[in-house]
């Protein structure tokens, strides 16, 4: 049974005098290792914690008040990044990973709204189809956040409980939102603050819940309820969250962009946790060995990706971790020095008699599922579209091959060993080149180097390999490089 | 495994056996070579590759000997003042050159910086550029 020791009033109350004592969610670790945790819970009044990192789910509403004559949008434009508008006239949505038109993978809505609490004038250019109410056909002008009625940051999905570690299994170098990959697990990287994050140190959503007021981008704002992809049961919680930006710091709202990923936009998210009793001190001292996560193998281009093995925030944070008995390096993509300095700056605020703590008007669900999403067309494998591969051996002349390209009628010749191992690949066009340079022999026209799928692979991923490498067959082998037959760009089709 | 970084200087390639001769050049030497970053800059193509240690002399030697420039090694900034000291570069670079310090802020050592370049386009922010 949890016995209450302290409630918010007598929490607040002790904030007002200035003698509410208050710990970041490191120091709370020392506390209750020393102390206890039933002396921690009558000695501790609030533990905070912090995060910054990446949070792609995150964006801004704004509104810009009526234009004369009134225009309503139907598709507008900040800084080029095109925003979302689909309710009334001069409101729109902002999204971070939404990226600029002429700039994209450099520029998005991230710079956008790190610009705009900045106070850097932002351009605005809509166009509309116009209205007896509202006749202006196009606008281009500038504004400042001061010009703004209304510019709220409206997270859907911030503050994950937790987050995979990403490596990369695959022979060539991933870029992906989990940062640069290097091949053959040349490196791997995890985000999150570990003992620092928000919701680990509330895990069963005690004090956490809608209407929970939090640092939120330097600001004071608000946790609406559960983010989207709330997954309490797996504890991959995540929060939907909200705050004024024009209170907000552009130093802990930053625009980022990802190499061949796109845009996106760091957060910075502090939550207190008031300590009402004992298992809360001691839920709020949990260190990062406890914290348990998943290393991911991200070169599986699936939903499902295989989970390689158990790791935890201590192994993530000491630089290092061991994959096939090797040890390759590992760093985060989510800053630790800036999420304990929100963990710092919102324990001063409380310790100032700044900032006060309320009771979630519900806390969060603790039962949600996370499902897949619903897909009515059946996802199509390369082993469902492949066909058998016209093969030659590697020690056949240019003659054999070309009279094979014609008897089969095919463009795309696969060339194996006896034994059916993958050696190459020599299409209709190599050979007419050699023909016209009078080559006969075949391994000076081979492509060695061939780019190749697997019968599991999703049609989807074989396509956009061929687009990627710019070619129109994949030979299709087994996991011991034997060719199991080929897909064209017109199966594909 | 030791990365080396390579121009193929513009004009070299005119036709396709001009690259056929380079690359068998290199493959008859038996390596598995990774190709760490591709780019093509003004004074031509630059490839970033990693090769075993052990047969780093014999090819940088054909690779000469096909008029292919051994860049010694490439040259990046860092802007203390763009980091977000979030870590993204720090898996990335095979020396300590890009570290974190002892709260985890991060800090970089030209010294040991052996211009692989692997960091540069890791950067979510920009903070690291090639000179
Ligand atoms: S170029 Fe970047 S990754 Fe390479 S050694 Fe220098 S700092 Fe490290
Ligand atoms: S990736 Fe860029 S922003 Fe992040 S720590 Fe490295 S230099 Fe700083």
């Amino acid at each position: 049974m949890i016995i209450t020791t302290k409630t918010y009033q007598e929490i607040n109350r002790k904030i007002k005098s200035k003698d509410a004592i208050v710990v970041t969610a490191e120091e709370m670790i020392k506390i209750v290792e020393e102390n206890g945790s039933k002396v921690a819970a009558e000695e501790i009044d609030v533990v905070t914690t912090g995060t910054f990192g990446p949070m792609c789910s995150s964006g801004a509403f704004l509104n810009f008040g009526h234009s004369d004559p009134p225009i309503k949008f139907e598709h507008l434009w900040l800084n080029e990044v095109h925003a979302y508008h689909g309710n009334a006239a001069v409101d729109c949505y902002i999204g971070v990973t939404r990226m600029a038109d002429k700039r994209p993978f450099e520029y998005g809505g991230g710079n956008v709204i790190e610009e705009l609490v900045a106070g850097k004038p932002i351009r605005l250019r809509g166009i509309s189809n116009t209205t007896d109410c509202y006749p202006l056909g196009e606008i281009d002008t500038y504004f400042t956040i001061d010009d703004l009625n209304q510019s709220i940051l409206c997270n859907p999905r911030n503050a994950y409980q937790r987050y995979v570690c990403a490596v990369n299994s695959t022979d060539r170098t991933l870029y992906t939102y989990m940062g640069k990959l290097l091949p053959n697990f040349g490196n791997a990287h995890y985000a999150g603050s570990g003992c620092l994050n928000p919701l680990t140190n509330d895990p069963d959503y005690e004090t956490i819940g809608i209407g929970t007021r939090i640092f939120l981008g330097g600001g004071i704002g608000y946790v609406m309820g559960e983010g989207t992809q709330h997954n309490p049961k797996n504890r991959f919680g995540t929060l939907f969250l909200k705050g004024d930006l024009k209170q907000m710091r552009s130093e802990y709202l930053k625009g980022v962009n990802y190499e061949q990923y796109g845009t996106s936009m760091f957060c910075g998210v502090g939550i207190p946790i008031p300590i009402l009793n004992e298992g809360l001190a001691k839920k709020t001292a949990i260190k990062d060995k406890d914290i348990i996560t998943d290393i991911v193998d991200y070169g599986t281009p699936r939903r499902d990706r295989p989970t390689i093995r158990k790791t935890n925030y201590e192994e993530l944070k000491s630089g290092l971790i061991e994959i096939n008995g090797k040890k390759i390096k590992c760093s985060s993509l989510s800053s630790l020095y800036h999420a304990r300095q929100i963990a710092k700056e919102l324990k001063e605020w409380i310790e100032d008699g700044k900032f006060f703590l309320n009771p979630p008007a519900e806390t969060l669900p603790i039962e949600t599922d996370f499902k897949p999403m619903k897909q009515v067309s059946e996802l199509k494998f390369v082993k469902d579209l492949k066909r058998g591969a016209v093969i030659c051996y590697e020690d056949c002349d240019i003659d054999i091959v070309a009279e094979k390209i014609v008897q089969k009628n095919t463009n795309h010749i696969v060339i194996t060993d006896r034994d059916q191992y993958l050696k190459g690949i020599v299409t209709s066009f190599d050979v007419t080149k050699a023909v016209a340079k009078k080559k006969t022999i075949l391994k000076d026209i081979i492509t060695k180097r061939v780019i190749t799928t697997t019968d599991n692979e999703p049609a989807d991923v074989a396509a956009r390999k061929m687009r990627k490498h710019e070619i129109s067959a994949l030979p299709v082998i087994d996991d011991k490089n034997k060719v199991v037959g080929i897909i064209t760009s017109e199966e594909l089709m | 495994m030791t990365i080396i970084n390579i121009t193929i200087p513009l004009g070299l390639i005119q036709q396709i056996e001009d690259y056929s001769r380079i690359v068998n050049d290199i493959l008859k030497h038996d390596v598995s070579l990774n190709i760490l970053k591709f780019s093509t800059s003004s004074g031509g193509i630059n490839i970033l590759l990693d090769l075993p240690e052990e047969k780093i002399k014999e090819i940088t030697e054909s690779l000469k000997s096909n008029d292919v420039q051994i860049n010694r090694k490439g040259r990046i900034s860092y802007d203390q003042e763009k980091c977000l000291f979030c870590g993204a570069c720090i898996s990335l670079c095979p020396t300590e050159a890009l570290r974190y310090k002892d709260d985890d802020s991060i800090e970089f050592s030209e010294g040991d910086c052996i211009g692989c370049l692997l960091c540069v386009d890791a950067c979510p922010t920009n903070a690291i550029m090639e000179d």
